[in-house]
């Protein structure tokens, strides 16, 4: 007759943890949700909107992610308008004033990160697919994702004033990984004699990558930013590669690769395919890290003849 | 300036008006200059010592200067198009190409923002050769408790899957035979109030209804339609409900399902009512890994109409399916077949007692996200045959929001 209270006992330790609420955080992208899993441990469930596969700029907003959304406590956005084809019909729909511009529940990336591609004077759609408040692509650089981190854990922190501590601790463990991988590769590349660092990116969305590894882009397959390569650009692009000997070309995989793939070729080089996110199930870091192993292979790869 | 500005607020706030001047018991204490000055330096020193908006941003080192501005997004949107028919149109909707000609089909200013952390403020506003018209101007709350949602002011109401949507989100360059016969040359819009639910399920459930006017032959036609018979009670307005389901089937398949009825007086006399039902599906396949974000969806509605009229009860439906092809972000393929019925002697359309429909195809051209060339192709048939041919042309410029899915 001890077995019921012990029973007992054992329902009351097990009580605290079923009663805790756990912070429902909502990531428009995967790497912000892999940083977010970082901060969070097993106390926050994050949930990402658009798949690793997606194109960022095009992802459907399809009503079932109304449903998350609905729930959360906290959205992570990347912002400077990279989301901006999609994400804001379902924030209005979720009917979840918490996470509102502008509320606590909102988090927009972009806010704490420095900026690169900024455009000077007047923005015109004739130049292409132009975010006006700078390049959006920054969580391709592990800098960029320090300041993240910090304001993120001190959002999070606030939201869930219990695990603040843990939060913070976390943050600083994950701060002091980032930039030590973030030092090791740059070392790493700037090892690469300085005309195997220049490189020609299919879209410019990979500038803060090229910035944290000290690579040079050459020019971009696209001939401005969001119109389909034309067969001059593409010829003036291939006679860059030739003349300074350029052999990467790099895009993410939900680009086009056949014009990627004929310029490789042509310029005796290889098209590096990045992944577009963080895939299910993998880390930030070690994201950053088969990216960072794939373009070094390429560029130190021996030549082609 | 701040002083100035106060003093009259807090003498407007605390002095008697006219009401309390006639009940001397219930007036406000006289306050003396100097508890006004020590309630102004209360209310500045709260000002100055606002603390500062919560997790502002590191101190910006090299950052950019601020992108953000206060404007709403505005955009406009210029559909024209040639058309060539080779026998009587026959066109129901009010944007399309009625003629053999050019045709402005619209020139629609979109200006939308939120208000403040309560309400968002949408406005569309239509220019035709010859006027001006609010066709949407509805503000939408954020943050209602319960999972609840009000819209307010004019508005397509969510009649299916076409019908809340505008011009340049459609297919085709035309609007479905059906959606012109049953609602209006505009579809179905009004002044009014809408109350939408998420319902708490694991797949998305919405509910919806809406009370708005019932008048308006381009937009409430099967209803009181031209004739503006005024609002002596409830049953005077036109109400919409709908059901809206959504299925994930996996990343790639989506299936979204829909059940919408409409309920109204009509103008044929006194407690004659009009009712009209819906279901629409609409499957979409799009594979996430394709580099051309290509997709292909199949969309389709179905609507039955039953009016009463003096001593008789008139029945009709129609209905339209559309497959369109998206094969990269540059070109879109479409193909669309319709079905109305007819009815005899019916008093809205004398004309229409046989059967139509209309098959049409459709290839798009995409030079980016904001322009977009349409060529489209058409058969009518049933009680006569037209075909015809169209070339429609469509710039966007500015900010524009996000369609919904």
């Amino acid at each position: 007759m001890r077995l019921i209270p012990r029973l007992l006992t054992l329902l009351a330790l097990l009580a605290p943890c079923a009663a805790h609420a756990e912070l429902k955080v909502v990531a428009t992208l995967p790497d912000l949700a892999a940083i977010a899993r970082e901060i969070g441990g097993p106390h926050v469930t994050v949930t990402a909107l658009a798949p690793p596969s997606q194109d960022p700029h095009y992802v459907d907003p399809r009503p079932n992610l109304i449903l998350p959304l609905n729930r959360a406590d906290l959205l992570i956005v990347n912002g400077l308008e990279l989301e901006v084809g999609w994400l804001p019909p379902l924030q209005v729909a979720a009917r979840n004033g918490r996470i509102q511009t502008g509320g606590d529940g909102y988090f927009d990336a972009s806010s704490v990160v420095r900026r690169l591609g900024v455009p000077q004077g007047k923005v015109d759609r004739a130049m292409g697919d132009i975010h006006p408040g700078g390049n959006p692509h920054f969580l391709l650089d592990p800098r960029a994702a320090r300041p993240i981190v910090a304001a993120l854990a001190t959002r999070m922190g606030k939201l869930d004033p219990k695990q603040a501590d843990r939060y913070r601790a976390n943050a600083a463990d994950f701060d002091r990984r980032l930039a030590a991988f973030a030092d090791t590769q740059r070392a790493r590349f700037a090892a690469l004699p300085a005309a195997r660092r220049r490189v020609v990116a299919y879209h410019a969305s990979l500038i803060y990558l090229f910035d944290w590894l000290g690579l040079d882009e050459a020019e971009t397959v696209e001939p401005r930013p969001g119109i389909a390569p034309t067969p001059a650009h593409v010829a003036r692009v291939l006679s860059l590669m030739k003349k300074d000997g350029i052999r990467a070309v790099v895009q993410e995989a939900y680009y086009p690769k056949k014009t990627s793939e004929t310029l490789a070729r042509l310029a005796g080089g290889q098209v590096v395919v990045l992944p577009g996110g963080t895939p299910d199930g993998t880390a930030y870091l070690a994201h950053l890290e088969g990216i960072a192993d794939a373009l070094y292979a390429a560029l130190a790869a021996p030549e082609a003849e | 300036m701040r002083r100035l500005l106060a003093t009259p607020l807090l003498l407007v706030a605390l002095g008697a008006s006219p009401l309390s001047a006639a009940e001397p018991e219930d007036a406000p204490v006289e306050l003396t200059p100097e508890e006004l000055e020590a309630l102004e330096a209360g209310l500045d020193a709260d000002a100055a010592s606002a603390p500062p908006p919560a997790d502002a941003p590191p101190a910006p080192h090299t950052h950019a200067g601020p992108v953000g501005n206060s404007n709403p997004d505005i955009s406009l949107i210029l559909d024209t198009a040639l058309a060539v028919f080779d026998g009587p149109p026959r066109q129901t909707g009010a944007h399309d190409p009625q003629a053999t000609g050019f045709t402005l089909q619209q020139l629609e200013m979109h200006i939308a923002a939120n208000v403040d952390p309560y309400f968002r403020l949408e406005a569309n506003l239509v220019f035709a050769e010859f006027g001006v018209e609010v066709e949407e101007a509805y503000g939408t709350t954020l943050a209602l408790p319960a999972d609840l949602q009000l819209r307010a002011g004019q508005m397509l109401t969510r009649f299916g899957r076409i019908n809340p949507t505008h011009p340049h989100a459609w297919s085709f360059v035309d609007q479905p035979l059906v959606n012109g016969k049953l609602f209006g040359g505009e579809g179905s819009r009004g002044l009014g109030v809408e109350l939408s639910w998420l319902a708490p399920l694991p797949w998305f459930v919405e509910l919806v209804g809406s009370a708005t006017h019932a008048t308006g032959a381009c937009c409430a036609r099967s209803f009181y339609g031209a004739d503006d018979l005024g609002v002596e009670s409830p049953a005077d307005l036109l109400y919409t409900a709908a059901v809206k389901q959504f299925f994930a089937l996996s990343r790639e398949w989506s299936v979204a399902w829909g059940l919408s009825g409409q309920f109204g007086p009509n103008a044929t006399g006194n407690g004659n009512r009009t009712e009209i039902y819906g279901t629409d599906l609409f499957i979409h396949f799009r594979p996430t890994h394709s580099p051309d974000r290509a997709c292909v969806s199949l969309q389709i509605e179905a609507l039955y109409r039953t009016r009463q009229t003096p001593g008789d009860r008139l029945e009709d439906f129609g209905g339209y399916g559309q497959l369109v092809w998206t094969i990269d972000p540059t070109w879109e393929l479409g193909a669309r077949h319709e079905y109305v019925a007819g009815v005899a002697d019916d008093p809205l359309d004398p004309e229409w007692d046989a059967d139509r429909q209309r098959s049409t195809v459709q290839a798009t051209f995409y030079p980016s996200h904001f322009s977009r060339l349409r060529l489209q192709g058409s058969r009518a048939f049933g009680d006569a045959v037209t075909w015809s041919g169209m070339l429609a042309l469509e710039l966007l410029i500015g900010a524009h929001g996000a369609h919904s899915f």
